[in-house]
């Protein structure tokens, strides 16, 4: 963790903006005698003790409200009764904004580009109200050129834990690229990008599920042409009008609730099922949404626990882990957790090797997988690098355990969780971007379109003692 | 931990490279130079002195160059305030860019100069502005509007004098949406800080208003809906359109514009008359409520805030969706505590098994706090929800047969709650209750076991066996549980009079009244004691009185606090749950505390006003501490006394030492609020039945904390308030009493420590270690930490000064001055023959004497010698010269290095006459001041 912390502000009366970055916090005095250290330390000791700093924070009169991007916390702070989600809200639109223009954002990226993080904090917000927060309209106002990142970072993780995987040209570029000569070329990415919400009990039902969901886009098109993305026509959206009949059939896709972007479009979705939109450059979701149909789970765990014919004190655990999913999809950083009770004292894991569910061929991939017993957390981690799709593994682990606890142990342990990434089609909830138009009249003007679709696991549990 | 790490920088010997850039010809270099100069500035580097002369900088504002531009105005907001010749010299400059061709120039200019708060510039920044006005640009026009805002913080005469505020209220129909969106917030920010009405909407202000709201930015949404939520609707129909036209902001993706949109539609709808329509109002709220569940965690975190407010306003608007706030293993754990909070809120009869089923599996989550936090929600639900109570009940056995110590800990303390909300009927719970008593170590379990114990002796079989096992640790427990057993066991001897219990009540009440420190233990001890010995059967009435019942836990936020809060809705306000005045100043907190210490009456009316006070404070969340005790805003009856009075016989020990036990609104039932209290009513009795209690009663208990002087106040203390001083004790020990107080740090307090500087006496704690319990906010202990001289500690001047330093876990390290006095260091031997006092008193030299004539009167000798002697003032010998009595006296303090500094006194007065010429004489004739001191205080 870095110790060097540094701190832009931008010292306005009603309140100052810190741009707190790296492992801690960074910041600086300005007009209003804040004192940035009683936050740093603030955020240490929630560290130290393993928990969460809430978002709101009062020391000394003076209250700081941040948000965490990766790394990096922006912290504002303010005396007067201002709206925090306001303040959160710009904060992480910062964050994207920087992101749009220097192409990450870490700390060094940062860094490097104070004077134009500068400028940009000035355009967007003067004396503390929120201006101009899009990247494309600040586009005309911004001089400053950006400084590329010396190094990539390992692993670029963002919010919706979707990128942390391959995928056509990970792109770090500024918006501003698009508008400067240069081999750049024109593209754009539309994702969709689904969390899972699912509760299973024993015997694998689903007891519950809902799916947060969102299209996202990333566009990098030069003179800004508008853009028509189809979605599902029987796509029903609870609270807006348009869509098919309510005696639709049962398989129609339907949202819950449904947020749209500034720049989109309302009465193309309701009458057309169509997102049109004039696609700033830059990151931006088109449409956020929520559905809470029963989706088919990706992934299904059962866990059993047996007794053990001789050893009063010894429980085998078997976890069986199946890929529902067809076998053209892989998911990715397969990680499952099995909390295990206090008295258990020992364990012993193993994991067997790649073996399809059904009959076929072997698998040609030998994938990595391990398993271990982490006492510090009483939690038993098993990992799975690439889990192809109807490929089934079993873990089985030996467990010691305090004499006379071995029905605590079977009543006790869990929920299992699991996380994964899984990219490829269908959609959980069935969206789907039937096709995209970008309507510009050039006749040669073909960008390229990058589309996918992924589901990350929001909150995916297992709870063993539900029936 | 080192704080300058935090505005280091990577490289030295940069200075000195960039600034021959800046004095580059080359435009190139330049502008890289102030860059740097720039990001330099940025990590907290002092760069001013890299334009020497402020010709350069001037010269570089003239710039074409528009980016160069803007990185030197960016310099001058930052370094203006310290160089003002710099801005002076600059005003030429931005008033002419105030006027060239280009509007993003005009923009800066004018933008830059509002930020320089430098008198000089403006008085220039006038003219410029009205002209910014009314520029053809709408850009530059919404960036005047703020600018106005600017120049009303440093000077309303020169905006009231300009009329710029009526330029403004214009602006507000202007026709390009950021300008209106910007001339609201402008303003609102005006508004906020003048005393009279400056931006009244009326029908023709909506009408601009709403529609500049479809087309402005998000942001201008959010300044536009929270304006609108001042205006009052002229009917029922007016009420309507508005939340017609709002309704689709709910949609937006931004999370401020959807609160802003909830706050003036639930505004709105007060004004709706059909009840229909309204309930149909508020229905369409909860969707997008739900939505913002999806979001990042900080923006959840101000949604549940909210909505903890929304659904005890509105009950019924989230009913059906009490899915969506069941905790994600992931959820941040602020996140997951306000969830719980919410469920217990939604739960009904007909999701508590949902709900139930939930909790029950949080509570084998890895998160400590978190799982305590779910079985508390347990506890809750069963007190809230009278029909599912067995259900919350049998989950709470569940857990307690898990046997996790804490989880154990936490099911017994709900279930004492759940055993005073239900008298008498989950007493099955009881057996196996007693099975897990070896789990407990907690003090607060540990007394709410006790109180079970103590008020179901009739019905546990082996009561007295269980309360003995308490008992063989009586004088370790913490005060709390002390309490509770004292009770506890009267209860059983009252409950099974026999011999058993007879023996533990005797042992019990012998021990808490003369082996312990406590003044509040020893004080109960005695009032059992005398109502037990005095009568019985008014002691059985008394103390097995039927007690009253809690109330259905109605947790959080006092009506008339929501009420204001829901008017705040999506503020920060809303998101704390206290009113804006008591974070918005902190010159506030002082003001309140001020007029609450006036507020108090006399007696007994006085200390039950405090009570229902501090009462309204624990329950006003918690959290909010000490400052929330002093809300304007609760208003809670006052609590009748005898209540009070039945009360602590009966729970005050269960609670008194409790952090904050399920939030029992009703104050009659507070128990922790009440005990000191009656222990005050009784202070008066103890003294008109000075027989009964022995002459020990009448001796000011050590651990009294009111005769200590404050050392650190609340708002040095940053709510800690420090009480104490240096004593000398029976048998010559010395130690700090310490009385500690959490007034106000709005979170429980532990890991207390102390250290001593370097001083005159060498004096240096035993230990570190301050023996005092966690301090829940409002609580406070006493504490003596022993202390022992150490030549390696001492200073070589003899003074009387004391370096504190006290650390606190959640506070950090506190820093008091004290003072050592004298008296505390006269030794018990400190006489000497009357023939070394002549000698010395001759050998010494005339400069190592001192006259004082100090405002006292003695009356007697006698009297005096006995008075001096108690303060270990040896009285050598007693003269009686023409017209004036003379005492010789002598006294020893005990030097670091273990010597004896003997002190020369002669005190000449005339008995029944004000005056006593006090002559000093001594080797270390520093101790002068501190040896008057001692006289005057050992015969005032």
């Amino acid at each position: 963790m870095a110790d060097t912390l540094f701190g832009y502000s931008i010292p306005f009366p009603t309140y100052d903006l810190y741009v707190a970055i790296t492992a801690v916090a960074l910041y600086i005095p300005s007009i209003i005698l804040t004192t940035p250290e009683a936050f740093g330390r603030r955020v240490q000791a929630s560290r130290a003790a393993g928990s969460d700093l809430p978002p709101a924070v009062g020391i000394d009169g003076v209250q700081y409200l941040h948000v965490k991007v990766g790394d990096l916390l922006w912290v504002a702070t303010t005396r007067v009764n201002l709206s925090p989600s306001l303040v959160s809200e710009l904060l992480l639109r910062i964050t994207v904004i920087c992101r749009d223009y220097f192409g990450q954002v870490t700390e060094e990226c940062v860094r490097r580009n104070l004077p134009l993080v500068y400028e940009l904090l000035d355009e967007v917000m003067d004396y503390g109200f929120p201006q101009n927060s899009s990247t494309e309209r600040l586009k005309q106002f911004i001089a400053i050129q950006p400084q590329a990142a010396r190094s990539l970072p390992p692993g670029v993780t963002g919010v919706a834990g979707g990128e942390a995987f391959d995928r056509p040209a990970e792109v770090i570029k500024s918006v501003l690229d698009t508008s400067r000569t240069g081999p750049v070329k024109d593209e754009i990415f539309v994702d969709i990008v689904e969390r899972l919400t699912a509760t299973f009990d024993a015997t694998g039902r689903q007891k519950s599920s809902s799916i947060t969901g969102a299209v996202q886009i990333k566009s990098y098109l030069s003179g800004n042409p508008p853009i028509q993305l189809g979605l599902n026509e029987d796509l029903i959206i609870r609270g807006r009008e348009g869509g098919p009949a309510s005696h639709a059939s049962s398989d129609a896709v339907v949202l819950e609730t449904c947020s749209l972007h500034q720049a989109v479009d309302p009465r193309r979705l309701d009458t057309d099922r169509v997102l049109e939109l004039v696609p700033p450059n830059g990151h931006f979701a088109a449409m956020n949404y929520r559905s809470t149909r029963s989706f088919r789970p990706p992934f299904r765990v059962y866990p059993l626990m047996e007794d053990d014919a001789v050893a009063p004190d010894k429980l085998t655990l078997y976890v069986r882990l199946r890929a529902e999913f067809p076998p053209s999809k892989t998911a990715t950083g397969v990680e499952l957790r099995l909390p295990l009770p206090r008295s258990v004292q020992r364990v012993h894991v193993e994991t067997d090797g790649a073996r399809p569910a059904t009959l076929g061929l072997p698998s040609k991939t030998h994938f990595a997988q391990g398993a271990e017993w982490v006492e510090r957390d009483r939690v038993l981690v098993w990992n799975l690098k690439h889990l192809r799709g109807s490929q089934e593994h079993t873990l089985r682990a030996r467990l010691t355990v305090d004499a006379g606890s071995v029905e605590a142990v079977k009543r006790d342990y869990g929920p299992i969780t699991v996380q994964f990434v899984l990219p490829g089609k269908p959609s959980a909830s069935g969206l789907d971007v039937r096709y995209m138009k970008i309507l510009k009249q050039e006749k040669n003007y073909n960008p390229a379109r990058w589309f996918r679709v992924v589901a990350v696991a929001n909150s995916y549990q297992i709870r063993p003692h539900w029936l | 931990m080192a704080d300058g790490r935090f505005f280091s920088t990577t490289k030295k010997g940069e200075v000195a490279e960039y600034k021959n850039d800046l004095h580059s010809l080359d435009r190139k270099s330049q502008k890289n130079a102030v860059k740097r100069v720039i990001a330099a500035m940025t990590v907290g580097k002092d760069v001013s002195s890299l334009f020497p002369g402020t010709h350069n900088v001037v010269n570089c504002m003239q710039t074409e160059d528009m980016e160069l531009k803007k990185l030197v105005y960016l310099y001058l907001i930052n370094y203006a305030k310290t160089q003002p010749d710099l801005a002076i010299m600059a005003v030429n400059t931005f008033v002419k860019d105030t006027q060239d061709p280009n509007p993003l120039i005009r923009a800066l200019a004018v933008r830059t100069m509002g930020c320089i708060r430098v008198d000089k510039i403006t008085e220039y920044l006038c003219d410029p502005l009205q002209r910014c006005l009314k520029d053809e640009d709408p850009y530059v026009r919404k960036t005047a509007a703020v600018c106005v805002a600017k120049l009303y913080d440093i000077s309303a005469e020169m905006v009231e004098d300009r009329g710029f505020l009526d330029v403004l209220r214009d602006m507000v129909g202007d026709a390009n949406p950021m300008v209106v969106a910007n001339a609201v917030a402008a303003l609102a920010e005006i508004q906020a800080s003048s005393s009279g009405p400056v931006f009244v909407i009326d029908g023709a202000v909506l009408t601009k208003l709403l529609r500049a709201l479809n087309e402005c930015s998000e942001w201008g949404q959010v300044f536009i809906l929270d304006a609108l939520a001042a205006y009052t609707p002229a009917d029922s129909r007016d009420a309507e359109g508005i939340v017609e036209r709002v309704a689709a902001r709910l949609q937006h993706a931004n999370g401020a514009v959807v609160l802003s949109a909830i706050k003036l539609i639930l505004h709105a709808a007060k004004y709706i008359e059909d009840a229909g329509a309204r309930a149909a109002i508020h229905k369409k709220l909860a969707p997008p409520l739900v939505t913002l569940l999806g979001a990042e965690p900080e923006i959840q975190y101000v949604a549940l805030r909210n909505i903890d407010l929304i659904v005890q306003s509105v009950p019924g608007i989230l009913s059906h969706e009490v899915k969506v706030f069941f905790c994600k293993y992931n959820d941040p754990i602020y996140v997951k505590t306000e969830k719980l909070e919410i469920m217990i809120k939604l739960a009904d009869e007909k999701n508590i098994d949902q709900v139930l089923l939930e909790l029950r599996e949080y509570a084998s989550e890895v998160d400590v706090d978190f799982v305590r936090k779910a079985v508390r929600a347990v506890g809750r639900c069963a007190i809230s929800l009278e029909p599912a109570a067995e259900r919350c009940v049998n989950v709470l056995l569940d857990l307690i047969q898990g046997r996790v110590s804490y989880v154990v800990q936490e099911a017994v303390v709900v279930l004492r709650d759940v055993f005073r909300r239900y008298p008498g009927r989950y007493e099955r719970v009881i057996a196996p209750l007693c099975e897990c008593l070896e789990a407990l170590d907690e003090p607060e379990a540990k007394a709410a076991m006790v109180w079970i114990i103590g008020e179901y002796a009739d019905r546990i079989d082996n009561a007295d066996e269980l309360l003995e096992q308490f008992l063989e640790g009586f004088p370790e427990e913490s005060p709390g549980v002390q309490l509770a057993l004292v009770t506890a066991t009267v209860k059983l001897f009252l409950r099974k009079p026999s011999e058993k219990p007879q023996a533990l009540i005797q042992l019990v009440l012998s021990y808490a009244t003369q082996e312990t420190d406590s003044p509040d233990l020893r004080d109960r001890a005695y009032i059992y004691w005398r109502l037990l010995s005095a009568d019985p059967d008014a002691a059985r009435d008394v103390v097995l009185a039927p007690r009253p019942v809690i109330e259905a836990a109605a947790d959080g936020v006092d009506p008339a606090l929501r009420a204001e809060l829901l008017g705040e809705l999506g503020s920060l306000a809303s998101v704390l749950h206290r009113p804006a005045a008591a974070f918005t100043s902190a010159a506030r907190l002082a003001v309140r505390r001020a007029s609450q210490l006036g507020a108090g009456g006399v007696g007994v009316s006085r200390s039950t006003s405090t009570a229902a006070d501090e009462a309204g404070g624990t329950a006003a969340g918690g959290s909010a501490g000490g400052s929330a005790a002093a809300t304007p805003h609760v208003p809670t009856p006052p609590a009748p006394v005898p209540d009070l009075l039945g009360d602590l016989l009966d729970l005050g020990g269960a609670d008194a030492d409790a952090a904050a036990p399920a939030p029992t609104q009703a104050p009659t039932t507070h128990a922790a609020a009440g005990a000191p209290d009656v222990l005050d009513l009784l202070g008066g009795l103890s003294v008109s039945n000075g027989a009964v209690f022995g002459a020990d009663a009448g001796r000011a208990a050590p651990g009294a904390a009111s005769h200590l002087p404050v050392l650190l106040a609340a708002e040095a203390g940053k709510g800690l308030v420090i009480r104490g001083g240096v004593e000398r004790e029976a048998g010559g020990q010395l130690a700090y009493q310490l009385h500690l107080e959490n007034a106000g740090a709005g979170v429980p307090l532990d890991g207390f420590m102390i250290q001593l500087n370097k001083n005159g006496w060498g004096l240096v704690p035993q230990s570190q270690t301050i023996p005092v319990p966690r301090l829940a906010p409002g609580a406070s202990a006493s504490a003596r930490v022993p202390l022992v001289q150490n030549p390696a500690s001492a200073t070589p001047a003899l003074t009387p000064a004391l370096q504190v330093a006290i650390k606190v876990s959640q506070l950090g390290v506190l820093y008091l001055a004290d003072a050592v006095p004298l008296a505390a260091l006269l030794r018990e031997d400190g006489r000497t023959s009357p023939e070394a006092f002549v000698g010395e008193w001759q050998a010494l030299p005339d400069a190592a004497e001192q006259a004082r004539t100090l405002p006292l009167v003695i009356h007697a000798v006698p009297a005096a010698q006995a008075s001096l002697e108690a303060a270990r003032l040896f009285v050598m010998a007693h003269k009686s010269v023409p017209g004036a009595e003379v005492l010789y006296v002598t006294g020893a303090a005990g030097l670091p290095s273990g010597q004896r500094a003997q002190l020369l006194l002669e005190l000449r007065f005339v008995p029944g006459q004000r005056g006593v010429a006090t002559v000093f004489k001594a080797q270390e004739t520093s101790l002068a001041p501190a040896a008057f001191d001692a006289v005057a205080a050992a015969l005032s």
